[in-house]
């Protein structure tokens, strides 16, 4: 469902991805993980489009997003990290406007606002104007959103920043039951739980090369640790340096 | 997609948004609608009759009548002025709005073509950059349409607002057009790229006025064969450039009841500025996205920035504020210059100032009479105060606002509150202070004006230079607007609106009361009269209004600002 073929990006003469070949089945949650600056983000904006590769190609439903983007785009939706909403729209206006875009049939598209409204449970503020909205009513709103044209592809950066445990909860339910349905989720987060307890494979990347790629048994066994996804990612990115880091600090006495 | 079009779904968007806005404004407070509406007309009916009355003196003193040729060469000229305003406002605005805002970012994810979303870009930019002339133009163009042979037909009120929105077009789309062409042609040198370009127009229109002043000069200055020769000679340039020539002809055979080149020249110019726009539209369903691509590529993937010197200057300059306070106007300082969208307009306000001052400089250099000397003085000073009032509007009002959401950063910072207005406010007073003293001090000595008047006007720049600073600070902090982030919107919202309209009404004041009556005595040619008491009482109004107009809104702004939670 998404193809990553040989993709580098550069930005000026710093290589943000490096070489990343990937192929994402139908249906498989794909969780991205990697630490600060690994291009993360850059792999997002290429998957959606925002950004074009500087060689390499990029296919979503098997079309070149490069040269068929419309239509790779009408599939697919991207929740990013820092989510945008209309904020003089209410919360039924944005999700109105998502179901005219992608062009939903009215009945179809009130019946699925409807159920978005349910699910979220937007419905003590969809008619405020989403100026008003936490950043937690603002996240589910905007998943809300996401979800209402039941796309094939679902993008999503950073999902569970800022949610309190009931969203999270709900969040990961629901992811589990978009992927139940076909839907194909790129999810790229810090959270190694959700990772861990979602993915059907994980993905580390590291100055922007892929430096791991399978299920989570297949990473413990590349890292050679049977310890829990925390470990092993850091034993991969070898982030274990923060500890020596820590140790040289020493903060001056209150 | 479905039954309804992208083009339709974007405009719908951009109504709901618009009357949700409409409703929030009128729900939150009724008296600030109606004093936008109030100062809008005031500003319109001031306009209007200033325009009135110099096109009677025109007709009736200087025996000009308004249906000569002549008169579309007058418009011609501030089409042309219009036009390169328009071209890069626009610029200015779409850039910002197609490559750097968050709405953008969403819309090309999602399946809407591209076309559709710079069009959608595009129809905002131009609405926003051309309201100003829309309410500066037509005030003008009625005025002349009363005064013109016995009063134009009741069509050229009619074809007016149709001139207009078919001109807006073309210097909208050649703004949006070196907009894509500079991110997609030069996405790595694109600021320096277009200094250069508002540079070498500014110089080459410097030169193209001061020949035509050289030329006019063989007459004497203000007569009617002056003013001939100064149109005819400007000419050359309005007949390179036809478009701009088109709604003023257009206009003008409207005004005069030819019904048929009034059809013409409209036609003409909504083919051509539709054509553009197609053009335009049909560059960026190929060239937007590529740009955006561009620009976030284009550079290093962290951008270093230096300009250490610059701070250090600064520290300099600042010497006399304490540590905490430069601190902050430093803060200010880097964020100002590392957004092009700020300084290029400074650019092009400082680019006007030295077009005004190099085709002044051709007075200086004649023997002019007294009458001129003293006018030609009065007018600078006005001028200075005017661009002061319009940079401490554009510039200094928005500072607060875009602290935006993370201005609790600030509110935790081991440091009074107060003092963030006062760093602002000496950061304004001290540019405004630096600037005006120089540039009215430099006039009035080319203009050899006697040491009283000089010391006069350097007193009314200084009450100016602190009231407008004052204002703009304080009236910023009274009306804050952290969700905004493009400082020209925060300028023309209600608070900005009242800053400007107070500033101008402070402007008139001032140079009414502290400089009208020494220009008034050198008028009569009551030089003995000089030390009359009223002279100098007006100064003490002046600067008593003057320090009114820093104060109170200072202490108004710096009470809101300690009440104020994050």
């Amino acid at each position: 469902m998404i193809e990553l073929d040989r993709v580098t990006k550069y930005y000026g003469n710093k290589l943000a991805v490096d070489d990343l070949s990937l192929t994402i089945e139908r249906g498989e949650l794909f969780a991205f993980l990697g630490p600060n600056g690994a291009g993360k983000t850059t792999t997002i904006k290429l998957l959606c489009g925002l950004l074009f590769p500087t060689s390499g190609v990029i296919r979503v439903a098997g079309f070149d997003l490069q040269t068929e983007g419309e239509k790779a785009r009408q599939l697919l939706s991207y929740v990013p990290d820092q989510p945008f909403l209309y904020e003089k729209l209410t919360g039924r206006e944005v999700l109105q406007f998502i179901a005219d875009m992608y062009g939903m049939e009215a009945t179809k598209a009130r019946r699925r606002i409807g159920d978005m409204i349910d699910i979220f449970e937007l419905d003590d503020f969809v008619d405020d104007l989403t100026e008003r909205y936490s950043h937690g009513m603002r996240q589910r709103t905007v998943f809300a959103s996401a979800l209402l044209h039941e796309p094939e592809v679902l993008i999503v950066d950073e999902p569970t920043v800022g949610l309190d445990p009931r969203s999270i909860r709900l969040l990961k339910d629901l992811l589990g039951q978009e992927v139940k349905r076909g839907v194909t989720v790129f999810l790229s987060t810090h959270s190694l739980d959700v990772a861990e307890e979602l993915a059907d494979r994980i993905g580390v990347v590291a100055s922007g090369r892929l430096i791991a790629c399978g299920t989570l048994d297949a990473l413990r066994h590349q890292a050679a640790l049977d310890g829990s996804l925390e470990e092993v990612f850091l034993k991969l990115t070898e982030e274990g340096e923060n500890k020596r880091v820590v140790s040289r600090y020493q903060a001056p006495p209150i | 997609m479905n039954a309804l079009s992208p083009g339709l779904l974007l405009q719908r968007l951009r109504f709901a948004l618009f009357r949700n806005s409409l409703r929030v404004v009128m729900g939150q407070s009724l008296p600030r609608v109606l004093t936008i509406i109030l100062c809008s007309g005031l500003i319109w009916g001031l306009l209007f009759y200033v325009s009135w009355m110099g096109f009677h003196e025109l007709r009736t003193r200087w025996d000009i009548p308004l249906d000569i040729s002549l008169m579309a060469k007058v418009f011609d000229l501030m089409f042309l002025a219009l036009t390169i305003m328009l071209i890069f406002s626009t610029g200015i605005i779409l850039y910002a709005s197609l490559f750097t805002s968050p709405e953008s970012q969403f819309l090309l994810s999602t399946p809407i073509p591209d076309d559709h979303i710079f069009a959608y870009k595009y129809q905002g930019a131009v609405a926003f950059s051309s309201w100003a002339f829309i309410l500066l133009g037509s005030p003008i163009l009625i005025a002349y349409g009363l005064e013109v042979g016995d009063g134009a037909p009741w069509y050229f009120y009619v074809v007016l607002p149709l001139f207009f929105l078919g001109f807006v077009l073309l210097p909208g789309s050649l703004g949006a057009l070196c907009a894509l062409l500079l991110v997609n042609l030069v996405p790595k040198r694109r600021k320096q790229v277009l200094v250069a370009v508002v540079v070498l127009l500014l110089t080459g229109l410097a030169l193209w006025g001061v020949r035509a002043l050289v030329e006019a000069s063989q007459n004497q200055f203000g007569s009617r064969s002056w003013i001939d020769s100064f149109i005819e000679e400007v000419r050359a340039v309005p007949d390179r450039l036809a478009p701009v020539q088109w709604i003023g002809l257009g206009l003008r055979a409207a005004a005069l009841g030819e019904a048929a080149d009034m059809g013409y020249y409209l036609a003409l110019v909504w083919s051509n500025g539709l054509l553009l726009y197609l053009g335009t539209v049909w560059m960026a369903r190929k060239w937007y996205r590529r740009g955006l691509n561009r620009v976030a590529s284009g550079g290093a993937l962290r951008k270093r920035y230096g300009g250490l010197w610059l701070d250090r200057l600064a520290q300099r300059v600042l010497f006399f504020l304490d540590a905490k306070t430069k601190l902050l106007i430093i803060k200010d300082f880097r964020t100002f210059r590392r957004d092009p969208a700020q300084w290029l307009q400074i650019l092009i306000f400082l680019g006007l100032a030295v077009l005004y001052f190099a085709n002044m400089r051709r007075f200086y250099e004649q023997d002019i009479g007294r009458p001129f000397q003293n006018g030609i003085s009065l007018l600078t000073l006005a001028a200075t105060s005017f661009l002061m009032c319009a940079y401490t509007g554009r510039f200094i009002f928005p500072m607060l606002s875009l602290e935006g959401r993370k201005f609790w950063i600030l509110g935790l910072l081991p440091l009074e509150r107060d003092q963030l207005l006062r760093g602002k406010f000496a950061f304004s007073a001290s540019v405004c202070l630096l600037l005006s003293l120089f540039v009215v001090f430099f006039s009035d000595v080319m203009l050899q004006m006697p040491g009283r008047v000089m010391i006069v006007h350097a007193l009314t720049m200084i009450v100016l230079s602190l009231g407008l600073s004052g204002l703009s600070v304080g009236l910023g902090a009274c009306f804050p607007n952290f969700r905004e982030t493009d400082p020209s919107k925060i300028a023309v919202g209600f608070g900005g609106t009242l800053n400007l309209v107070a500033g101008l009404l402070l402007v008139i004041l001032v140079i009414g009361l502290m400089s009208g009556p020494s220009h008034y005595l050198l008028a009569a040619d009551r030089e003995t009269a000089w030390p009359a008491w009223w002279v100098w009482a007006g100064v003490a109004a002046g600067a008593g209004i003057g320090v009114l107009a820093a104060v109170a809104p200072l202490k108004a702004g710096a009470r809101n600002l300690r009440r104020m939670e994050f």
